[in-house]
C-alpha cells in the first residue's frame, strides 16, 4: 500500500527501487504525525481525518523528495510511456525497439519459409528478428501512414486483444476524425457485405472503405486482411516469425505477442498519421481561404 | 476507357497493341479531363468499423467516466481503499435496468458477454459513487449519480424498500396499531402501555384519562370493588399472625380485550390464551401493556395465532431491545402455513381413498 501512495505523489523517489520504497514505509509506520490508525471509519469527521491524514504523508514525501534523488518523472522509464509517451518516427532507435522486445520471434520450427530474409538467426530454438531491417521498414510504413492522412485519407488501426485495446484506440484519438479503431473482433463481411451490414442509405453515402488499415495481430485477422485486400485497402502489419510477409503490402517484421512492441509501433505510426492530419488541415485551411479570397474578389465593391 | 486511362495518366508509355487507336496530339488539347469523383463523407464514429459503433461509443464513454472518477478519488486519497476502511461502507445496492431497456438505451443488440461488460462498468461506477458519498464529497457523487440514473430502473426505491416493513407509528397517546395474520385470520391490535402512577397511590382507583379509554374500562371496576387497604396484613385478617403480614404489592396487570370481550372469555381454550401471552413472556414484560383487538376470519388457533403477532409487533415498537429476542423465539415471524388444498383423485389433500386390489 506504501508503494501505491508513493506511484502517484512522490515524484523524486525512485519507484523502481524498493530500497527506497521499503524505507519510507518504515518512516510511515514509525511517524505518529502521518500514521493512519486502523480503526473502522464510522463518521464524516473520521474520513475527513483519514484523507488529511493520507495528505500530509504525500505533502512530506513531496517536500524532502527534492532533496534526494535526481531521478524525476520526466527522466524516469516507466511501463505506462509506451503507450502514453509515443515515439516519433523519426526519434525511434533500435535499443528502443529492443528494449520493447520486438527482435523475440516465433520458435525455428514455426518459421515461414518467406520470412527468413528478416531473420536474423536462431538462439534457444527462437527465431531472432533482424531489427536492421525492421527500422528501415518501419520508417516506411510511417511515411505511408503520413502520405495517406496528409492527403485526407482514413486510417482503421485493428488490435483484437484485450492488451490491444487501448493503444489502438488511443492511436485512433491522435489521428482525429481520419482515425478508426477496432478493439474486438473484426466482423467477417465489413468491407465486401457492407449494404447489409450498415445499411443501403449508409453505404452509398459515406466513405464505407477505409485509405489505409494497421494490424497488429495479423493472424487472428487473416479475413479482415483479405476483405482489404478484395476492397484495394492498402495494409500495414506486424508480421512475426510464422507469418508469411506477403499477406500485408508493408510488413513490419517484428513480436506480434508483445503489448510493448504493439504499443511502440501503433505510437509511432499514429504519431505520423498525426503529422500528416495536419499538413491535411494546413492545406484545407489555405484551399478555404484561396476560395474565400477568390469569392470576394469576384463580388462587385459596393 | 483504355485511352482515357492512359491520357489522364501522363507518364505512360503509349503501348502500340492492336485495340489502341491513334489520336493526333493537337485534338487532344481542347479534351476536358474526367473530374474525380465527389468526395463522400467519412463515418463519424471512431469505431465504425467495429460494427457495433453505438455499443462501443456508449461504453467507452462509460469507462473514460470510470477513470476520471478513479483519477479524482486518488487525488481525494481515497483510493486505493485500506482494508479497514471497507469494512464501515454501506452495502451496495444496485438495480439496473433488464437486459432490453439497456439494449433500447445503448441503441445495440446486447448479448450475454457485452450486457455483463456493461453491467461491470456501472457496478464500478456504483462502488466509486458509494465511497464518495460516505467520504462526504457530494458533489462528485452526484456527478456520478447523474451518468448512473440513465441504466437505473424508475422503480429502484420500491425495489429496494420491498422485505423492509414500515416503523410503526404511534399515536398522541402513545398507542400503536399492528396488524397479524394466522391461516385465514386477521388480528388488528391496539397496545398501550400500562401507567405506573396509578398503581404507587395505596387504596385509590385507578383511574386516569391518561391510560385511554381502552383500559378504563376494564380497569376501574376492578378497583373499586375492593376495599381499601391497610398497610401492613393481608386484607381480611384484623388479628392474628396474619395481619402482621406486610401488604402485598399490587402487581401491574395487562389487561387484553378481544372483540370487546375479556381474553379468558373469548378463548376458553388454556393452548390459545398461552399462546397470546407468550410474546409477553418472553420479552419479559407481563403487566407493562394494555392490548384492545379485533380479531376476524378463521378458528380459534388461527385468531390467537394472528393476535399473538400482532402483540409482538407492537412490544418490538414500544421497546425496540425486545426485538431480538422475539425474533429469535420465531415470534415476529408471519406463520405461512396454511391450510392444503384438497386434490383430484384424493379425499382430502392428502388422505387417499380406500385401495381396491380390482
Amino acid at each position: 500500500m506504501a508503494l501505491s501512495l508513493l506511484r502517484h505523489r512522490a515524484p523524486a523517489v525512485a519507484r523502481c527501487s524498493s530500497l527506497a520504497a521499503a524505507g519510507a514505509a518504515r518512516v510511515r509506520q514509525n511517524s505518529s504525525f502521518a500514521k493512519v490508525e486502523e480503526r473502522p471509519l464510522e463518521s464524516p469527521e473520521d474520513w475527513t481525518n483519514f484523507q488529511l491524514k493520507r495528505a500530509q504523508y504525500e505533502t512530506l514525501l513531496e517536500t524532502f523528495g527534492e532533496f534526494g534523488s535526481t531521478q524525476t518523472r520526466d527522466n524516469t522509464f516507466q511501463p505506462h510511456h509506451t503507450l502514453h509517451r509515443p515515439v516519433a518516427p523519426k526519434d525511434v532507435t533500435l535499443s528502443a525497439l529492443i528494449a520493447s522486445g520486438a527482435h523475440f520471434g516465433h520458435s525455428q520450427k514455426r518459421m515461414n519459409p518467406n520470412f527468413v530474409p528478416y531473420a536474423y538467426g536462431v538462439r534457444a530454438g527462437i527465431t531472432i528478428i533482424d531489427l536492421d531491417h525492421t527500422l528501415p521498414l518501419l520508417r516506411r510504413a510511417a511515411q505511408v501512414v503520413r502520405g495517406v492522412a496528409a492527403r485526407g485519407g482514413s486510417v482503421v488501426f485493428v488490435g483484437t486483444r484485450a492488451d490491444l485495446r487501448q493503444p489502438v484506440r488511443m492511436a485512433a484519438e491522435r489521428m482525429g476524425k481520419q482515425g478508426y479503431h477496432v478493439g474486438e473482433r473484426w466482423l467477417p463481411g465489413t468491407l465486401t457485405n457492407r449494404v447489409h451490414m450498415f445499411g443501403p442509405e449508409v453505404a452509398r453515402d459515406e466513405q464505407v472503405i477505409p485509405d489505409l488499415a494497421i494490424f497488429l495481430n495479423p493472424i487472428p485477422n487473416i479475413h479482415a486482411i483479405r476483405e482489404c485486400a478484395l476492397e484495394h485497402v492498402p495494409t500495414i502489419g506486424i508480421v512475426d516469425s510464422n507469418v508469411d510477409p506477403r499477406i500485408v503490402m508493408y510488413p513490419i517484421p517484428a513480436n506480434d505477442e508483445s503489448t510493448r512492441t504493439a504499443e511502440l509501433i501503433s505510437g509511432l505510426l499514429s504519431v505520423a498519421g498525426r503529422e500528416g492530419v495536419a499538413i491535411y488541415q494546413e492545406e484545407q485551411a489555405k484551399a478555404a481561404l484561396a476560395a474565400s479570397k477568390r469569392a470576394r474578389s469576384r463580388e462587385p465593391f459596393v | 476507357m483504355n485511352i482515357a486511362r492512359q491520357i489522364a495518366g501522363g507518364a505512360f508509355r503509349f503501348r502500340a497493341y492492336a485495340t489502341a487507336a491513334y489520336v493526333p496530339p493537337a485534338s487532344l488539347e481542347g479534351m476536358q479531363r474526367a473530374r474525380p469523383p465527389p468526395i463522400k463523407p467519412k463515418p463519424e464514429s471512431p469505431t465504425f468499423y467495429s460494427g457495433r459503433a453505438n455499443y462501443y461509443d456508449q461504453l467507452l464513454a462509460l469507462e473514460d467516466a470510470a477513470k476520471q472518477t478513479k483519477h479524482a478519488l486518488q487525488e481525494l486519497q481515497l483510493l486505493p481503499l485500506p482494508r479497514f476502511a471497507q469494512q464501515n461502507l454501506p452495502p451496495l445496492q444496485a438495480v439496473w435496468k433488464n437486459k432490453d431497456d439497456l439494449a433500447e438505451i445503448m441503441e445495440a443488440n446486447l448479448t450475454t458477454s457485452r450486457y455483463r461488460r456493461l453491467i461491470g462498468q456501472l457496478n464500478q461506477l456504483n462502488e466509486y459513487r458509494r465511497l464518495a458519498e460516505v467520504a462526504g464529497h457530494m458533489d462528485l457523487a452526484v456527478r456520478i449519480q447523474h451518468i448512473l440514473e440513465m441504466f437505473e430502473r424508475e422503480n429502484k426505491d420500491a425495489i429496494l424498500a420491498r422485505g423492509k416493513s414500515k416503523p410503526v407509528k404511534f399515536d398522541q397517546y402513545g398507542r400503536t396499531y399492528t396488524v397479524g395474520r394466522r391461516k385465514e385470520s386477521t388480528a388488528r391490535v391496539w397496545t398501550i402501555a400500562v401507567q405506573p402512577s396509578a398503581d404507587e397511590q395505596a387504596g385509590s382507583s385507578s383511574t386516569t384519562p391518561a391510560q385511554g379509554e381502552l383500559a378504563a374500562p376494564v380497569s376501574t371496576p376492578q378497583e373499586s370493588l375492593l376495599p381499601s387497604q391497610p398497610a401492613t396484613g393481608i386484607p381480611g385478617f384484623t388479628s392474628g399472625p396474619l395481619s402482621l403480614a406486610p401488604a402485598p404489592i399490587k402487581v401491574p396487570t395487562t389487561n387484553i380485550l378481544v372483540n370487546g370481550m375479556p381474553l379468558v372469555d373469548f378463548f376458553p381454550h388454556l393452548i390459545d390464551r398461552e399462546r397470546v401471552v407468550r410474546p409477553f413472556r418472553i420479552a419479559g414484560l407481563l403487566g407493562a401493556y394494555n392490548v384492545f383487538a379485533l380479531v376476524r376470519g378463521g378458528g380459534s388457533t388461527g385468531q390467537s395465532g394472528a393476535l399473538a403477532l400482532g402483540i409482538a409487533k407492537a412490544l418490538a415498537a414500544h421497546v425496540p431491545e425486545v426485538e431480538p429476542m422475539l425474533r429469535k423465539a420465531k415470534l415476529l415471524k408471519r406463520d405461512p402455513r396454511s391450510v392444503e388444498r384438497k386434490k383430484t383423485g384424493r379425499a382430502k389433500a392428502r388422505k387417499a381413498y380406500t385401495w381396491v386390489k380390482r
